[in-house]
């Protein structure tokens, strides 16, 4: 009587399965070696304000992508995060300017009415039975029609800093100088990570973008699941909408158009599957850090601000194709 | 089954039987709920007349008539050829989206712009090229989707960005209306008509034209016939000895040179060549895929009409147009809005009912 | 053995099932002991898988008991087998590629603290487990997807025993195994068996039933046959139980023209499907490859057909060498083939009849192969409707609205629009009602007479029988007997169903005997 281990066909090196992904490892290096090289090349680069501009300026998208991770991770995705971010700094900032409410109200507020949002995605997703993007193309519009309503075709100005914590400036740097809203990125994807990584339910989104069917079968509880990662997204996206109005003064009325792109982009580049079953949200945050690091690095070379877009398109290919060279590979063995 | 004595052979597998005391009103109201393009025509002449009620009644701020329905039709004309892209690949199946339409209507316009407006090319030539870079960009989302892989939502993300990232740094992020560009505009000014109303000229010449090309390619050729099938079922495709790559590679360089087009009127109707024509606002990608969606066109593939595509970019045009005449000022832009997304999850919530219904149609 | 003394664990007594005009078990009485390994043998279409779903829940009998530990169990529910300990593990392995073998044992039934996986402790359960069944512990913490599908096979079942089942039913799952990891898989059996579960296994490889198995129960049209100690009965004597003794009926007595060989192998290969095939079909020749599921036959269809192309060995069409290495090749050689998976790999369900057919000679039914001649082809959907006598209103009707053996009579009208010089069919009859199948085997014949070569993969004896003038049997991807029409259905059988050698298959009729493994 053999084991498994003395069949001949089953003694080749096998992976197991790792607290950090290869794609992540790969991620780490290019970003420090950007880091290396803009360090060495300019002289601004490696100067606190540079390092916290580049991390406060993918605070917002970091953060969103810490619910979009799961969402995609169960073969969904949510592209009206970028009109809920608008809801939500129109009404955020009006109830500061107007009704001066304190600032754990005006969060409180931000993120039961993001919840409230992505609730209503989840629950078309799961219930309506339609595809997710067409869900979320067509709530782009909704929300972005409630915001505009809500702006009443004026920006809004003058809003007070009550939220400053959240901000990019003097009142939101936190420890060792990093602003709070990246601090925040940081604790909540750690909080993540750490769930989907550890817990039963966290578990179970890989399971369902693995396969739905199977998941229902096993007892997984697939719609209340789904809903969930939704549901998620929106109480990020009413953080993220605290970070973006953090300083106070203005909310345009185009805030938070083509966000979603950018999460998304940070997500994929961070190694999340868009086909469901595999990502991790630490992925999602060195992806967004890596978007943060061209872009200054872009404006630190005098280069043209149009290239980042340009450089986020090729990251992207890149990333997902390396993806698919892996995964051929391992279907052809 | 409403038999209970076992049931021959045959009928087992056969669909049920419907009800035969079915009244002939409710099989009407299925056929208007199956057929999108039956329901769509008559949620068309609700919405006309409706506004045309209130426009007799001075609600609107304009009359709700002929001659302004077809002066509507200008906006009809990027909308609808985008929606046709949108369907072609969509139809292509396996989660096929253009995500890149915009940006290419973006950069294949500027390209127009240089060769017409800073070269001083002739124009017939630099229209024809306009359209085959346009098919260039198209072929290069095909190269990534259909011969290495690549998701098509991710590939055409990535592509709506780097496009619309060289539409940008092409006149660095200035539009070029030079004269030669600004004459242009004669393509599209409106037709003095007898008996019918004005028609902008680019629906006569591009629209139609356009869509006459697709309903041929889809319906008539051999091309339509692969697209559909590799868009219901790509294995039985491949053993049926369809290059199942080489026409999805088709499907998007043809989505490639509708948007080459689009970007030819987009530069004619505005009188200048625009670097972010085909991203202001929500960009032009989500509502022709809106379009497509309202049209019939199954997500999943392999289902969808391009009478369909055509009756719901009329629908939504017209229905546009009458909400800008019912609220003034920005409302009625931001009620569109609302329109579009409403209309676009509704009918998605109907597609997913009448497939179910359908049964066995993934 | 002491096994047949103890009290039975699951009882089924005058089980009875219908489907539409399918009398599919007819009073079937079935015991399982505790501690005993149950085979169940039978046929293509004998009423195993049947009752299997019956015992687990997936469908509901018309008639008839079941009884755990002497108590009735509700019919028709999963849920309700599976909390009376009644396990099932299927042929395709239901597991999560991106979690580890550990997650995938406990997925839904996570040992949790305050929500928290409790791993530690997962992993030391399922390593155990893994040992307790003679496998290797260290692949706990493998994600699946890294795993052979072979060692997924083995993992499932690991899973099902963790559930700690009384009855564990597996169904077939030695098909894809090799004879090494059938060995791993026999180990974990029998220390199951040993701690008290009772297996009821499935299996077409007759020549493992001695090894593994306490007892046989044989099905034969819906009917238990025989059932009893295995030690009693030869792989032969299985065998003949399995066909009865009836001749297959309305056999073709018919000539082969003379001639040479259309298409010949020379020692076609592909890595892990199949190696060293020599055979060679003459115009006007049905050549049957008989195997049973995972035997390769289907592998040897597909690379004549260039989906998955062979690797090693020759091809040769009218004597000249070709190269096969896309069904674009095959094509324009003259071969077509009709896929075994008609809803998979077959039919475009919402199209219409016509666009089915037509489907593969876009070309052809084109003019300037651009412009599609939609006369023609509706004329040719229209003559195929009418000469193999497709039941439906006219070639506008989908294919999704028609009966199995309609759809199927569709996709084989596909390969006949061009009379094919050498057609290939894999499980022509595959989930086809009597008339429909009977209708196809005389198409298959006509076609034969009008000089084509057909080459018919199939695990349905009867059919091999009735349709082949010659029947080349493989097992474990190697050709390794054949024989000539008037075959023994036992004969054939034995020489698919187990190594029984040259020698002892040789008993009967075959006519030559090929390289055996």
């Amino acid at each position: 009587m053999t084991g498994l281990a003395q069949a001949a066909p089953l003694r080749r090196r096998r992976p197991v399965a790792r607290a950090v992904e290869g794609q992540e490892l790969a991620l780490v290096a290019v970003i420090a070696l950007l880091w290396l090289a803009l360090s060495v090349g300019t002289d601004t680069f490696l100067t606190g304000s540079n390092l916290r501009n580049i991390v406060f300026g993918v605070a917002a998208v970091a953060i969103i992508g810490i619910g979009m991770t799961p969402i995609i991770v169960t073969g969904g995705i949510d592209v009206s995060v970028g009109s809920m971010v608008a809801v939500v700094m129109v009404v955020v900032a009006k109830l500061i300017r107007d009704s001066g409410v304190s600032a754990p109200l005006a969060v409180a507020v931000a993120v039961g009415l993001g919840l409230a949002l992505g609730c209503v995605n989840g629950l078309l997703v799961s219930l309506g039975g339609i595809h997710p993007i067409i869900v979320t193309f067509g709530m782009l519009n909704v929300f972005r029609f409630v915001a505009l309503r809500i702006f009443d075709s004026k920006q809004v100005t003058g809003v007070p800093d009550t939220l400053a914590w959240f901000g990019g400036g003097q009142a939101g740097r936190g420890l060792l100088g990093i602003p709070n809203a990246w601090w925040l990125a940081m604790v909540l994807a750690a909080l993540m990570w750490c769930y989907m990584r550890y817990w039963a339910t966290g578990r179970h989104w890989y399971a369902i973008g693995n396969d739905a069917t199977a998941a229902r079968l096993a007892g997984i509880k697939v719609r209340q699941r789904t809903v969930a990662a939704y549901a998620l997204t929106g109480a990020l996206v009413g953080l993220a909408g605290c970070v973006l109005i953090g300083s106070g003064g203005l909310v345009q009325q185009n805030a938070g158009t083509g966000l979603e792109l950018q999460v998304i982009a940070a997500v994929v580049i961070g190694g999340t599957s868009i086909l469901g079953g595999r990502g991790t949200v630490l992925g999602t945050l060195l992806g967004a850090l890596l978007v943060g690091t061209v872009t200054s690095a872009i404006t630190l070379l005098g280069w043209r601000s149009e290239l980042t877009e340009l450089f986020i398109g090729l990251f992207i290919l890149v990333a997902v194709g390396v993806d698919l060279v892996r995964e051929r590979r391992r279907s052809a063995r | 089954m409403t038999t209970n004595t076992a049931a021959p052979d045959q009928t087992r597998e056969d669909r049920p039987a419907p009800g035969r005391e079915r009244t002939q009103w409710t099989r009407a109201v299925r056929f208007v709920l199956s057929e999108r393009v039956a329901l769509l025509s008559v949620l068309l002449v609700v919405v006309v007349a409706w506004f045309w009620f209130l426009g007799q009644n001075d609600y609107l701020v304009a009359p709700y008539d002929a001659d302004y329905l077809a002066s509507a039709l200008e906006t009809m004309v990027p909308l609808c050829l985008l929606g046709l892209a949108e369907f072609i690949v969509i139809v292509s199946g396996r989660g096929g989206i253009d995500l890149s339409v915009g940006s290419i209507v973006s950069l294949s316009g500027m390209a127009l712009g240089f060769m017409v407006g800073e070269w001083g090319w002739p124009v017939i030539p630099a229209l024809a090229l306009t359209v085959l870079i346009g098919g260039i960009l198209g072929a290069i989302n095909g190269v990534l989707v259909a011969y290495l892989g690549f998701p098509a939502l991710i590939a055409t993300l990535a592509t709506y960005y780097a496009y619309g990232s060289l539409a940008l740094l092409s006149n660095d992020k200035a539009p070029i209306s030079t004269k030669p560009i600004q004459d242009l505009h004669s393509l599209t000014r409106a037709l003095d008509l007898p008996v019918v109303p004005d028609l902008p000229l680019q629906v006569l010449t591009f629209l139609v034209p356009t869509v006459v090309v697709v309903w041929l390619l889809v319906n008539r050729t051999t091309f339509g016939r692969r697209l559909y099938a590799i868009g219901t079922n790509d294995v039985a495709a491949r053993f049926a000895n369809i290059d199942v790559r080489q026409t999805r590679f088709r499907a998007y360089l043809a989505a490639g040179l509708l948007s080459g087009v689009v970007a030819v009127v987009t530069v004619a109707q505005f009188a200048s060549a625009r670097p972010d024509a085909g991203s202001v606002g929500n960009g032009m990608a989500l509502p022709a895929i809106t379009i497509a969606v309202l049209g019939g066109v199954a997500i999943s593939g392999g289902l969808g009409r391009v009478a369909g595509v055509v009756v719901a970019a009329l629908l939504v045009v017209w229905l546009n147009a009458g909400i800008l005449l019912a609220y003034e000022g920005s409302d009625g832009s931001q009620v569109q809005l609302f329109a579009l997304g409403a209309v676009l999850v509704l009918s998605a919530l109907l597609n997913a009912v009448t497939l179910r219904r359908r049964g066995g149609a993934r | 053995m002491t096994t047949a003394e103890a009290p039975p664990v699951l009882r089924l007594t005058g089980i009875e099932k219908r489907y539409g005009g399918v009398h599919a078990l007819r009073g079937v009485d079935f015991w399982l002991a505790r501690g005993e390994v149950h085979a169940l043998v039978g046929e293509n279409g004998a009423g195993k898988s049947t009752l299997i779903k019956i015992v687990s829940g997936a469908e509901t009998p018309d008639a008839g008991r079941i009884e755990i530990d002497g108590h009735p169990l509700p019919a028709g529910s999963t849920t309700s087998a599976l909390s009376a300990g009644i396990a099932t593990v299927y042929q395709e392995p239901q597991l999560f590629g991106e979690l580890t073998v550990a997650e995938n044992v406990f997925i839904g039934r996570e040992l949790r603290r305050a929500g928290v996986v409790r791993r530690g402790r997962q992993h030391d359960a399922v390593v155990r487990l893994l040992e307790d069944i003679g496998l290797d512990g260290a692949v706990a913490d493998v994600r699946v997807a890294d795993l052979s599908v072979a060692e997924q096979q083995l993992v499932s079942i690991a899973k099902a025993f963790a559930s700690q089942p009384r009855v564990l039913i597996l169904d077939e799952p030695s098909a894809i195994l090799t004879d090494h990891e059938i060995e791993t898989l026999f180990g974990a059996i029998r220390r199951m068996r040993d701690s008290g579960v009772a297996v009821i296994y499935i299996s077409h490889r007759l020549d493992e039933l001695a090894q593994i198995t306490d007892r046989v129960t044989v099905l034969r049209d819906g009917q238990v046959v025989a059932s009893r100690p295995t030690r009693e009965l030869s792989v032969r004597a299985v065998a003949e139980l399995m066909v009865g003794h009836t001749l297959a009926t309305g056999q073709v007595r018919r000539t082969v023209p003379d001639g040479e060989p259309v298409l010949a192998t020379t020692g076609l290969g592909r890595r892990g499907v199949f190696a060293g095939v020599d055979l060679a079909i003459r115009p006007g020749e049905v050549v049957a490859l008989y195997g049973l599921v995972g035997s390769g036959a289907a592998g040897i269809a597909r690379a004549l057909y260039g989906i998955d192309p062979a690797d090693s060995g020759t091809v040769r069409i009218d004597g000249a060498v070709v190269t096969l290495r896309s069904p674009a090749d095959a094509v324009r050689h003259g071969v077509t083939m009709l896929p075994a998976n008609r809803k998979v790999q077959g039919i475009f369900s919402t199209k219409s009849i016509a666009f089915n057919i037509s489907s593969a000679h876009l070309r052809l039914l084109s003019r300037v192969g651009l412009w599609l001649d939609r006369g023609r082809e509706r004329a040719v959907a229209r003559d195929f409707i009418k000469r193999i006598a497709i039941k439906a209103p006219g070639p506008a009707t989908l294919v999704g609205n028609l009966s199995g053996g309609n759809q199927q009579k569709v996709v084989l009208a596909r390969q006949l629009v061009q009379r094919p010089r050498i057609l290939l069919l894999e499980e022509p009859t595959q989930g086809v009602d009597v008339g429909a199948k009977d209708e196809i085997h005389r198409i298959i014949v006509e076609l034969a007479d009008a000089g084509s070569a057909v080459l018919v993969v199939s695990s349905d004896l009867p059919e091999v029988l009735q349709v082949a003038d010659r029947i080349l049997v493989v097992r474990a991807g190697q050709v390794v007997a054949q024989f000539d029409r008037g075959a023994r259905q036992a004969d054939v059988l034995a020489a698919a169903a187990a190594d029984v050698g040259p020698r002892a298959a040789a008993a009967s009729s075959p006519t030559t005997e090929v390289g055996a493994a």
